[in-house]
């Protein structure tokens, strides 16, 4: 017979103890019977449905969470990508603007170029508008250096005009670049012709930005305001291209007047010029001094 | 009370309920074999095998009566388990009359508990109190009753006394 055990005994009459037990055989009970019964929804079990319901709230949590983390890192790489993108947008706005100023530049260019043609139509022998690269103003030389050269029919003799009125003639050609001396220069000088008296002169630079016109005899009507053209009688020029102006009028003390002439072309503004055809004699010169060398 | 016991207990409840339970006399006698079974365990007033034994024989029973929801009567008499343990140990009765009152009692309630549970798990409608849940708590408790006056008949003396006739 085994000995009781006296422990075993009390804690078996512990309603406590029982109770427990009781517990965890009524929760096990309905567990299995929740495992059987069929939900009201008429799928599953009620124990399924019970086990849905509890875990949806958690589900739902953890669909959140896992939609907010993706979310985040969706959020990270699209930031990277939308880093670089930028980098690359910024970098193609840079390049277009570049072109955008180039093409604006070329447009103003050809605008201007086109407003210089059409507005130089009354001069004679336009052969087409040039830039103006550089202007030099040093001690008393004028000089322009133009963008054309030989390889754009530019050739030495030419006459550069504005519609307003004569600018100078090229002296020196390159194959794309060419120099031109200004009227203003000291040492250029222009056949003229008072065009309301008819009365001829030789209108020189005084390398100051004015111009003097000279060989007008003391005798004649010039007055204030009149008129000075082109003779077209030096061989450079050809005739009928304004000038400027009669600023002022003095007699001095010599045979011929001193006329002060304000020129028609505004030297502080010389963007483009209309490159004119040259004149008879010099192209004869030209050829003449090709044979020669031949 | 002893595991061994509560086996045989267990296993006569069933061999009862099998071919009792199966004969044509089970309108006329239909005990609730397994709940005199741990209302035999829980006498003792150990509080777990009451409760454990109900959950068996409860179990059992399901299986045999081929309940839908397996679990309804080891549900309820589990807690009968408890409730008789705790009878036993809190209050001093005794006599055939006392027990087939108490057995009544426990099978009107464990068919109110089972017709509660199919109400709520199954959709079945709920009734509780019907002529053959009264007619089984009646047989249950008579045949408590019964086996309780058996159990404390003076078989020895009564052998005795037998014998002294006979011997006169």
């Amino acid at each position: 017979m085994r000995p009781h055990n006296a422990r075993v005994e009390i804690a078996a009459v512990n309603p406590r103890r029982g109770g427990a037990v009781l517990a965890t055989v009524l929760v096990a009970c309905v567990l299995a019977l929740s495992a059987q019964a069929p939900a009201r929804s008429g799928r599953g079990s009620v124990l399924q449905s019970w086990v849905l319901s509890l875990s949806a709230p958690v589900a739902g949590a953890v669909g959140s969470v896992s939609h907010g983390v993706s979310d985040a890192i969706g959020s990270t790489i699209a930031l990277f990508h939308a880093r670089e993108e930028n980098e690359r947008l910024r970098r193609e706005l840079d390049a277009r603007e570049r072109e955008l100023l180039q093409l604006r530049a070329e447009a103003l260019a050809v605008a201007e170029g086109s407003k210089l043609l059409g507005a130089g139509s009354a001069l004679p022998g336009v052969l087409g508008s040039v830039p103006i690269l550089l202007v030099e103003h040093r001690a008393g030389a004028q000089n322009a250096l133009i963008g054309a050269g030989s390889s754009d029919g530019v050739s030495p003799g030419c006459p550069l005009a504005v519609p307003a009125g004569i600018v100078g003639r090229v002296v020196t050609v390159g194959r794309g670049v060419s120099r031109a001396q200004l009227l203003l220069d000291a040492s250029a000088a222009a056949g003229a012709r008072l065009a309301r008296t008819g009365e001829l002169g030789v209108v020189r630079g005084d390398g100051h930005g004015s111009l003097v016109l000279n060989n007008i005899a003391t005798t004649s009507s010039v007055a204030r305001g009149d008129m000075v053209e082109t003779a077209g009688i030096d061989g450079i020029y050809p005739r009928g291209v304004p000038i400027g102006r009669v600023e002022s009028v003095s007699r001095g003390s010599k045979l011929f007047l001193e006329i002060r002439v304000t020129p028609s072309a505004d030297f502080s503004r010389l963007t483009d010029v209309l490159l004119l055809a040259p004149s008879p004699a010099i192209k004869e010169g030209a050829e003449a001094g090709r044979s020669a060398a031949r | 009370m002893k595991a061994g016991r509560i086996l045989l207990l267990l296993a006569g409840a069933v061999v009862l309920e099998f071919f009792v339970g199966r004969s044509p006399y089970r309108r006329f006698l239909p005990v609730d074999w397994f709940l005199l079974a741990t209302a035999t365990v829980a006498r003792s007033g150990d509080f777990v095998r009451a409760v454990l034994t109900g959950t068996a024989a409860g179990a059992l029973e399901d299986a045999l009566l081929g309940q839908p929801l397996i679990g309804v009567n080891a549900f309820a008499k589990a807690i009968l388990g408890y409730a008789l343990a705790l009878v036993s140990v809190r209050v001093v009765f005794g006599g055939a009359f006392a027990v087939g009152l108490a057995l009544f009692a426990a099978s009107i309630a464990n068919e109110a508990i089972v017709a509660l549970l199919s109400a709520l798990l199954a959709q079945a409608p709920l009734v509780i109190v019907t002529p053959d849940a009264l007619w089984r708590a009646l047989a249950t408790g008579i045949a408590g009753g019964a086996l309780e006056s058996a159990w404390r008949f003076p078989w020895g003396e009564w052998w005795q006394r037998r014998r002294l006739r006979r011997l006169r």
